[in-house]
């Protein structure tokens, strides 16, 4: 270098500049190096992630039909507005209070209180804003996107039951899994996660994992702001199967409007086929609407109602039909004749007992309503003879009603594919042990008490009517229930097909149908004493039609003593019957609740409801129009006038 | 001048000028990628054509005529600077005050023109044929030639732009014969009292939050701020890492620009564009491509006729390392996040043009190198 001069070494200097770039692009090169080579699986697969996003789109749950394929329950494509939790990560939920609640006229308080509850839980994937949107809520969701693009509309099928409340008690319902069923075990098997609509009730519990269909996934590109750009790939949902009741939505309705306006609109009307179990109809009054639980309830008003709900003293979100017990009165008679003819206690040739106005037993007289003479067993069950079965039970013993009830599961669930059945309450030393332990002694007046359907005879609708079922085709009792057929969804052959699937009862170490072994002449005696009842003058004679032998037994249980049976305490009406009476095709119970005397006002009920049943399987009009009711017999009115029975229901 | 000019076509640094052509066509190229649906890309080849242009045109001009009336040219410089404080001026883009309004081209930012103008005035007063160390008072001359348009660009809060001007005053400084220890004590105690500056700075609360959360990400960008101040570069370590070794293999519609999770991908944060679009080989052939070009243009400095020459050159230098290493460096996350153009690449006419007419400084000088 010309101008270089020795003190400077610029030469030397500009080496070391050199090398100081070198340097500083070699550190460049070994952080490229970490960042791409080692770490770059890492760092892509988070870039892949914040750009990825999976987009569930709910599965409509399978249709419940009736028997002939009339819709009961199906769902209706509604638009929720969720927020999305990957884009709000790092903004205050409880900033969007207030504007949400503003624009979209959702109530702020339950808002609030969502986002405290969802945003304890890790896991959430989406907070429900509001339900059900209009479209103009779609639309200021849209035009807003840019200040709220956490914002999304969801498509999600909403169940839609019948608003009436028919057959809420058998369809059940769903609604959104709760924080306590997440952390359960059973629930976490199938991995449910927040948000998930499930079966919570009925039909719709019992059978969810059919009923509900796999949910599909929209995989969609966002951008920074959370903006849909693009869709990668769309995995469409597969419905759920469809399911085909037993139900016959003729029938169903009539029960409904019996029992709606019956006298205290409060009982049971359950119907089924005998030959097989499958049940008809159930009818349970009070009822309720299931929309609630489906929708409403995630609002403050729905909430209101659901308490309402709950501290209603008319209990209607009980079915009564498999959830309530109630004494059975006089149609416990029908299994007892049966016991008695088979453990011998009677005979068909001497099957005679005194009725004696009632009985004596050490210093109690329990008397009956009549005196019948000396009635053999046909005359006893026509005329409800309480002295007849007096004796009959005590002939029998303690034990051999044990063995009856044992003999006609009166002891145990039925097995019905609805959830929550309970167990009836049956006469047994235990039993007494357990009501009164400061006489814990079974004695011969208990056995009375047990013997014609009150005191320690409590049992749930659907028991009494398996058994009268089984009674009426000669000693099979089939396990009631609601499934025909579930629909196959799917192309046969594909991964996701599923198969048409028939009824399987529930609890398969149980038989179905259970068989009695009730021999024939047994078995044609006792139908015969409930042909009469209705056909022969006996305490259901109102409502006989000619040409469709209902064979049936009355009964009017007393819910207290004797003298307060008035207003809201008198004697539940029973109805228990079954048509034609040789040869079985249907068999119904009417239960209506504090009404009265059975002849009175379950058996009209049972009546209007064989009306329809006759128009549709015969084509023509019912024999004879209904007869007024006219005051039969009281019967059985006659309980030990010192203790109250305990009772009724549940 | 008919001989000057045969010669200069045999003596011009044709390698340099297509290594700087090269990049910024691959830079083009990255740019179009970043922001496919803007017109950035044609801005910039039309920029390129400007540039080469000027590159030749200072090319064939002597730098010892455009040194000699290097004053003028500073305070022309100054003056721009000044311009670009007034309201109504100078547009305020991202909270600085650092562009110029020029209709038909848009808007264009000074400061990268007076790095220019300040390296030739920096030549200039160094450059004169000495013998011996530089004096004290030669040194605080240097800091005040330096110091005017720093004073001024620091009123346009432009902050990356005062960090690249430093190493220009540095690297003439280290070339004129400073002697060596104060230049092993200035090291020694940057050293020291940067750490100590910036805990000051923190304890005292100069060093503003955001700012710290820029170290901090620096520091540990996993548990940064990954969505307040450490986004940037959060998305650009993303941005990169997912490059690997060939480059991401996602559509253009998805990567990380064109869903602006990455900020600036054009300008700030090319580098970042260009390692996911093309990978590790991509980028060290980038990074093999400036270095050619730096050893170039120190080749040339070697080969100067006189001091002045390889001064200037070598501040060009000085200034293009830097603002290399600023700008990749915080794309990679090992700097904070400050607003330095990566030369050549990022989209930007003023950058560009300043960029081509220093290189044909560079070449100016080594036509003339048997001159004389």
């Amino acid at each position: 270098m010309k101008f270089e001069d020795s003190s400077q070494n610029i030469r030397g200097r500009l080496w070391i500049v050199q090398i100081f770039v070198v340097l500083l692009l070699a550190v460049l090169g070994v952080r490229l190096y970490y960042l791409q080579l080692v770490r770059g699986h890492y760092y892509a697969e988070i870039a892949q992630n914040q750009r990825i996003r999976l987009l569930p789109i709910t599965a409509p749950r399978g249709v419940i039909f009736d028997r002939e394929g009339r819709p009961l329950v199906d769902s209706r494509p509604t638009f929720n507005v969720i927020l999305s939790r990957e884009d709000l990560k790092g903004r205050n939920l409880f900033s969007l209070v207030k504007p949400l609640s503003e624009a979209l006229t959702v109530d702020a308080d339950t808002l609030s209180d969502r986002f405290a509850q969802i945003s304890s839980q890790p896991a959430f994937e989406s907070i429900l804003v509001k339900q059900d949107v209009t479209a103009g809520d779609i639309a200021w969701v849209e035009a807003h996107e840019l200040e709220f693009p956490e914002l999304r509309v969801e498509q999600q099928p909403q169940r839609r039951y019948p608003s009436d409340g028919m057959l809420a008690h058998v369809l059940g319902y769903v609604s959104e899994i709760g924080p306590e069923q997440l952390k359960q075990a059973t629930y976490k098997e199938k991995g449910f996660k927040p948000g998930d609509v499930i079966g919570q009730s009925g039909l719709e519990q019992t059978y969810d994992e059919y009923l509900r269909g796999r949910d599909g996934y929209r995989k969609v590109v966002v951008d920074s702001r959370g903006r849909i750009q693009d869709e990668i790939e769309t995995v469409p949902p597969q419905p759920g199967q469809d399911l085909i009741t037993s139900i016959d939505l003729d029938l169903q309705i009539a029960a409904e409007e019996q029992l709606r306006t019956s006298a205290t609109k409060r009982g049971v009307i359950l119907v089924m086929n005998p030959n097989n179990g499958e049940v008809l109809a159930l009818a349970s009054a009070p009822t309720f609407d299931p929309n609630l639980f489906s929708g409403r309830i995630s609002t403050k008003e729905g909430r209101a109602e659901y308490a309402a709900l709950l501290s209603d003293p008319e209990t209607p979100l009980l079915n009564r039909a498999v959830q309530s017990r109630y004494p059975p009165g006089s149609t416990w008679k029908i299994p007892m004749a049966i016991a008695g003819l088979q453990q011998g206690a009677i005979t068909l040739d001497h099957s005679n007992l005194l009725c004696g106005g009632g009985i004596t037993v050490g210093n109690k007289f329990t008397r009956c309503m009549g005196n019948h003479g000396s009635p053999d067993v046909k005359a006893a069950i026509t005329h409800s003879c309480d002295g007849y079965f007096y004796r009959l039970g005590l002939k029998m013993g303690i034990d051999g009603i044990v063995a009856m009830v044992d003999e006609f599961d009166l002891n145990k669930r039925t097995g019905i594919d609805i959830p929550n059945e309970v167990v009836s309450w049956t006469p047994s030393r235990e039993f007494k042990r357990r009501m009164q332990p400061r006489s814990p002694e079974w004695n011969d007046i208990d056995t009375v008490y047990a013997s014609f359907g009150q005191v320690y005879d409590i049992i749930t609708p659907i028991a009494l009517l398996r058994s009268i079922s089984g009674i009426a085709v000669g000693g099979a009792m089939y396990t009631p229930h609601f499934v025909k057929e579930f629909k196959p969804v799917g192309e046969p052959g594909a991964a996701d097909y599923r198969p048409s699937r028939g009824y399987v009862p529930l609890d398969g170490s149980r038989p179905n149908p259970k068989k009695v072994p009730i021999p024939e002449d047994i078995h044609h005696r006792v139908i015969e004493g409930m042909w009469s009842v209705v056909n022969a003058g006996g305490t259901g004679a109102g409502i006989r039609m000619a040409g469709f032998d209902i064979a049936g037994k009355t009964g009017t249980a007393q819910v207290v003593s004797l003298g307060k049976d008035v207003g809201k305490n008198k004697d539940h009406s029973w109805f228990v019957s079954y048509a034609p009476a040789y040869k079985p095709e249907i068999a119904l119970v009417a239960l209506i609740e504090n009404s009265g005397f059975g002849g009175h006002h379950a058996a009209p009920a049972v009546r209007r409801v064989y009306d329809v049943y006759y128009r549709k399987t015969r084509h023509e009009e019912p024999p004879g129009a209904l007869p007024v009711a006219k005051t039969p017999k009281p019967e059985n009115n006659n309980t030990p006038k010192k203790r109250e029975t305990q009772i009724a229901q549940n | 001048m008919a001989r000057i000019q045969q010669r200069g076509l045999r003596d011009f640094d044709w390698l340099l000028a297509f290594l700087a052509i090269g990049i910024v066509a691959f830079g083009t190229v990255q740019i179009r990628y970043a922001q496919p649906t803007e017109g950035y890309w044609v801005k910039q080849l039309i920029g390129l054509g400007i540039a080469v242009v000027a590159m030749l045109a200072v090319a064939f001009t002597d730098y010892r005529k455009l040194i000699n009336i290097a004053p003028a040219f500073y305070i022309f410089g100054l003056l721009l600077l000044v311009i670009v404080l007034i309201p109504g001026i100078g547009l305020k883009i991202n909270g600085q005050r650092a562009w110029i309004r020029v209709p038909g081209i848009g808007q264009f930012q000074p400061s990268e023109f007076v790095k220019v103008t300040t390296a030739m005035m920096l030549a200039r007063y160094f450059g004169r044929h000495r013998s011996g160390p530089l004096t004290l008072q030669e040194i605080a001359i240097g800091g005040l030639i330096l110091a005017l348009p720093i004073v001024l660009i620091l009123l346009e809060h432009d902050v990356g732009s005062v960090i690249t001007y430093l190493p220009i005053l540095f690297i003439v400084l280290f070339l004129s014969a400073i002697r060596i220890r104060y230049v092993i004590a200035a090291a020694v105690l940057g050293i020291v009292l940067l750490p100590l500056a910036y805990w000051v700075g923190v304890k005292t609360h100069l060093v503003k939050n955001y700012q710290q959360e820029r170290i901090n990400v620096i520091l540990d960008p996993e548990k940064a701020d990954r969505r307040g101040f450490g986004y940037n570069t959060w998305q650009s370590i993303l941005t990169v890492g997912e490059g690997g070794l060939l480059g991401a293999d996602t559509s253009t519609a998805h990567s990380q620009s064109s869903l602006k999770f990455l900020p600036e991908p054009h300008t700030d944060f090319i580098f970042a564009v260009l390692a996911g679009h093309n990978g590790f080989i991509g980028c060290i052939l980038v990074l093999f491509a400036y270095g050619l070009l730096l050893f170039r243009l120190i080749a040339g400095a070697k080969r100067a006729p006189d001091r002045m020459g390889m001064l200037v050159i070598m501040a060009i230098v000085g200034g293009l390392t830097c603002q290399i290493f600023i700008n990749i460096g915080m794309e990679l996350g090992i700097l904070p996040v400050i607003g330095v153009p990566l030369p050549l690449m990022s989209a930007g006419l003023a950058s560009l043009i300043a960029t081509f007419i220093a290189i044909g400084f560079a070449i100016s000088v080594q036509l003339r190198r048997f001159v004389n």
